[in-house]
């Protein structure tokens, strides 16, 4: 009976740690420890302001970084300098895989860390706390610094803020060597092949393009390509934003505003003649065969080669590919951008005011212990020298001021240039989500190295020289008309169509019916391009487009109320 | 009380052995492998049967970070978002040719292959093409996807050399850019992958005959073909059946990485699957109702079939699973 009962007790406590094991994995849903947290937040705050007037104190800030990345070296010396001088200890997390995927685990386990990038999904969980009062108690260098960007910084479903945009708030003169945005690119080969001709149509365009590709079919032994047309993913304005440009609008993603008032322009005439242009092109053989099957590697990877003569893309999205070619001693083969119109009597409105970068930026997470040290945080990461640090480095080590100018050495440049240097020398990431200066600080330098007047002198190339001076530019940016102030609710883009709404079901379907018709009417027989584009506009017709405008002039009416000073 | 007094008198009447009646002590005899089987069944209840209880969402406009009580109830309205889609029938069309498709060619490959690596007598060579043939099973679908692509590409892509130099076609094709060749190369893509580790469980099958049958059917006079098509295929018939019924069940899942990484508009109309309009309409809106209601019916449709296809068995007095 004894050995019985003996067994009867081991079994038990073997189902009874096997019990534990599998329970354990169900438990910790702390969501609440964080709320609360967020409400005593003011009480703590007081008494650690107390206690840091003489010595640091040191604690941990955990960040979520929405994108791929590198976390810099251990010893990293502007972490270091953040550490020593305000005890902030950043630990970063960075995106692997997928986005909504890694969001919505984090969203099903209420698990964030202390501060997170911003994403409208993250938003609609109420995953941020609100930032409003923070920032007027005890942060008046950031209240100062939003001032004029305060009202469109909240959310326009409850009117609070919950992310501090990281780009677009202005200070000083602004001086830009660099265009980023939408453009019809076009090699610098080209151009100084007819003798830096005046490109202002699309016509004049494909024509430069057609005669290149005619006398140079091949560039260092591989075929010319006239014309890409990337169409991956999210990566689809390559083929759907252009029309807008060309009759002289900015760029506002699915529609064109007329007098305040947005309707989409897939389905109109002046697109229609665009798309036509383009099916013309191939016929021609101007345009890529592979272009609409190809991924955005297999894209870059062309336009890496150098044998791409054109596209419609935005500047920050094949940069990469310009930088590949600048390592391979090919300038003649980065490109140029125009901002081509269907007639020439049309002004060009490519380039825009800089606008601020909505839903980007850093949000404290509801899960914070102690939102006032984060928000004191940033306030001290505003002010000027901060701001000098992370932009430019440390003074005598990255960077050399002559006559109160600051300017950088050769090998300064090198290493600012080198990623593994960066790694243990720049804040950058965490710079790039961060609040920040930009424009020119106070003493007049600029905020950006490379917008910096001696910095680009030293900068250009001398082919560059060369095709800047043909057209008697300073720079790139020339080629672009003098943006007009920005309406209000500009841009249109930028608006949040509210996840799972009827609208966004909408955009959905038009994107889906612009990437399986548009293609296929490229690519066809130029008889039938008709009857297909008829079929595309039929099945616009049937899409939930009126839900789509309504909601974008709901948002713009509700910005030109809110936003207007 | 009764009752089990009753049973027990049953269980004294060991000839007539139908099914034995659960008694307190049978229950006692055996107390300690129920025991033992108590952590297993824990973990199937809350492994396999907790997580349902998370359809409720497909019947909710669900919003995450919201506890349950404050969810929104909206009945069916998921479910007619799906279904009355027009692209529905379409994704349905293409999850179940493209699963067929992969069902059909991974089952023949799979045991042709088998056969003919157990006629090879020479081990060394049996083993280097085995281990050849299930090498890809190891990479990841991204990585397949984007041979695919190289290999069918119109720049030095090796399908259209070699077609070329055999001189089957003049031009190179742009095989991804044809709606009607999408099934084809996605079966063909799923055969390179994953013949060489489906034949692993018919080999073992085979291995598995006694070799006094091959003896005897020697005796009789018959030749090579002969054992394979009388011995080693009626040998496996049970292991291809009871393969055969799990695999119906998971027709729907004709894959979502091939479709998504191989897929682009030109062939939209033939390269989406159910996965697919679920990620783009439900998962990628923040709708996860929708994209809850799409795993119903796909786990509805998938039972369905399994249980189908095993009545089907049955009746053929084959081998079955359930």
């Amino acid at each position: 009976m004894g050995g019985k009962s003996k067994n009867m007790f081991k079994l038990s406590l073997i189902v009874l740690l096997s019990l534990s094991f599998t329970l354990t994995g169900c438990g910790g849903n702390n969501s609440n420890n964080g709320k609360d947290a967020a409400k005593n937040g003011g009480a703590a705050a007081t008494e650690t302001a107390a206690s840091t007037d003489g010595k640091v104190e040191p604690f941990d800030i955990s960040v979520f970084i929405g994108e791929a990345g590198q976390p810099p070296t251990p010893d990293n010396k502007i972490f270091k300098k953040i550490k020593n001088e305000t005890g902030a200890k950043f630990n970063f997390e960075y995106l692997a895989g997928d986005i909504n995927q890694k969001l919505g685990v984090m969203i099903a386990g209420q698990d964030y860390p202390d501060m997170m990038t911003g994403n409208t999904k993250l938003t609609a969980a109420g995953a941020y706390i609100p930032l409003e009062d923070l920032i007027e108690k005890y942060a008046p260098n950031l209240k100062a610094h939003y001032a004029d960007y305060w009202n469109m910084m909240k959310d326009p479903n409850d009117g609070h803020i919950y992310i501090l945009p990281n780009y677009g708030v202005y200070n000083g003169e602004v001086k830009s060597s660099w265009y980023s945005g939408p453009a019809f690119w076009i090699q610098k080969a080209v151009l100084k092949e007819f003798g830096y001709p005046k490109v202002k149509t699309l016509d004049e365009y494909v024509d430069l393009i057609a005669k290149y590709k005619e006398k140079y079919p091949k560039i260092d032994g591989s075929p010319t390509v006239g014309f890409e047309i990337l169409n991956y993913d999210w990566k689809n304005w390559g083929l759907l934003n252009a029309p807008q440009h060309l009759i002289g609008h900015p760029n506002d993603g699915g529609v064109v505003v007329t007098d305040g008032v947005a309707e989409i322009f897939a389905d109109k005439d002046y697109a229609k003649k665009y798309y036509q242009k383009l099916n013309e092109m191939n016929q021609q053989g101007l345009i890529d065969k592979e272009t609409f099957v190809q991924n955005y590697d297999q894209y870059m990877a062309k336009l890496s080669s150098g044998t791409v003569l054109g596209m419609f893309d935005q500047h920050w999205n094949f940069s990469a590919a310009e930088d590949s070619l600048t390592t391979q001693g090919k300038i003649e083969r980065t490109y140029v951008g125009l901002p081509l119109v269907y007639d020439a009597s049309t002004k060009d409105y490519y380039r825009d005011l800089a606008v601020l970068n909505l839903n980007n930026g850093l949000g404290i997470s509801i899960n914070a212990k102690d939102p006032v040290k984060i928000i004191k945080l940033l306030e001290t990461l505003i002010s000027e020298d901060w701001q000098k640090t992370f932009s430019w480095g440390i003074e005598g080590e990255d960077y050399i001021v002559k006559d109160g100018r600051f300017m950088k050495t050769q090998e300064q440049r090198d290493n600012a240039a080198d990623p593994t240097w960066q790694m243990a020398n720049k804040a950058k990431t965490l710079f790039g989500y961060l609040p920040k200066l930009e424009g020119s600080y106070s003493d007049g330098n600029s905020t950006d190295a490379s917008a910096q007047p001696e910095e680009y002198a030293a900068s250009v190339k001398p082919y560059d020289k060369e095709v800047l001076a043909a057209y008697g530019f300073n720079s790139y940016v020339d080629f672009f008309s003098k943006p007009p102030a920005n309406p209000v609710y500009y841009p249109a883009w930028s608006i949040d169509l509210v996840e799972g709404s009827d609208a966004k079901i909408a955009n959905t379907k038009l994107n889906e019916l612009s990437t399986k018709y548009l293609p296929k009417a490229i690519l066809a027989d130029p008889g039938k391009f008709d009857s297909i584009w008829s079929d595309y506009v039929g099945d616009i017709k049937k899409a939930n487009v009126k839900a789509y405008e309504d909601k974008i002039n709901e948002q713009i009416k509700w910005r030109i109320d809110t936003w207007s000073k | 009380m009764d009752e089990t007094l009753g049973k027990e008198t049953v269980a004294l009447h060991p000839k007539k052995r139908k099914k034995q009646p659960i008694t307190w002590s049978l229950i006692k005899n055996q107390n300690q492998l129920i025991w033992m089987s108590v952590p297993l069944l824990l973990y199937i209840v809350l492994f396999a049967y907790v997580p349902v209880w998370g359809w409720t969402m497909a019947f909710q406009n669900y919003r995450p970070g919201r506890s349950f009580s404050e969810q929104e109830w909206v009945g069916f309205k998921q479910f007619k978002f799906l279904f009355t889609d027009d692209n529905f029938l379409r994704v349905l069309r293409n999850t179940l040719a493209m699963g067929m498709i992969n069902l059909v060619l991974g089952f023949v490959t799979a045991i042709v292959l088998a056969l003919l690596l157990n006629e090879i007598r020479k081990m060394f060579w049996k083993r280097i093409v085995q281990t050849i043939s299930y090498l890809p099973h190891f990479l990841s679908w991204i990585i397949v996807t984007g041979i695919v692509a190289t290999s069918l590409s119109i720049n030095d892509g090796i399908v259209n050399i070699v077609l070329m130099k055999l001189h089957i076609i003049k031009d190179p094709i742009l095989w991804l850019s044809e709606g009607k060749y999408f099934w084809g190369i996605v079966g063909a893509s799923h055969v390179w992958k994953e013949v060489g580790w489906n034949t692993i469980i018919y080999l073992a099958a085979i291995a598995s005959i006694d070799p006094a049958l091959y003896e005897a059917a020697e005796i009789d006079g018959a030749s090579r073909y002969k054992k394979m098509r009388f011995v080693t295929l009626p040998g496996i018939k049970a292991t291809i059946v009871i393969l055969l019924i799990m695999s119906v069940g998971h027709v729907l899942e004709a894959g979502f990485e091939v479709q998504y990484l191989l897929g682009n508009g030109l062939v939209m109309d033939w390269s989406e699957t159910i996965d697919i309009f679920v990620l783009k309409y439900g998962l990628a809106q923040g709708n996860y109702s929708l994209a809850t209601a799409g795993g119903i019916f796909k786990t509805v449709v998938s039972v369905t079939l399994l249980l189908m296809a095993n009545w089907t068995a049955k009746r053929l007095g084959e081998e079955r699973l359930l």
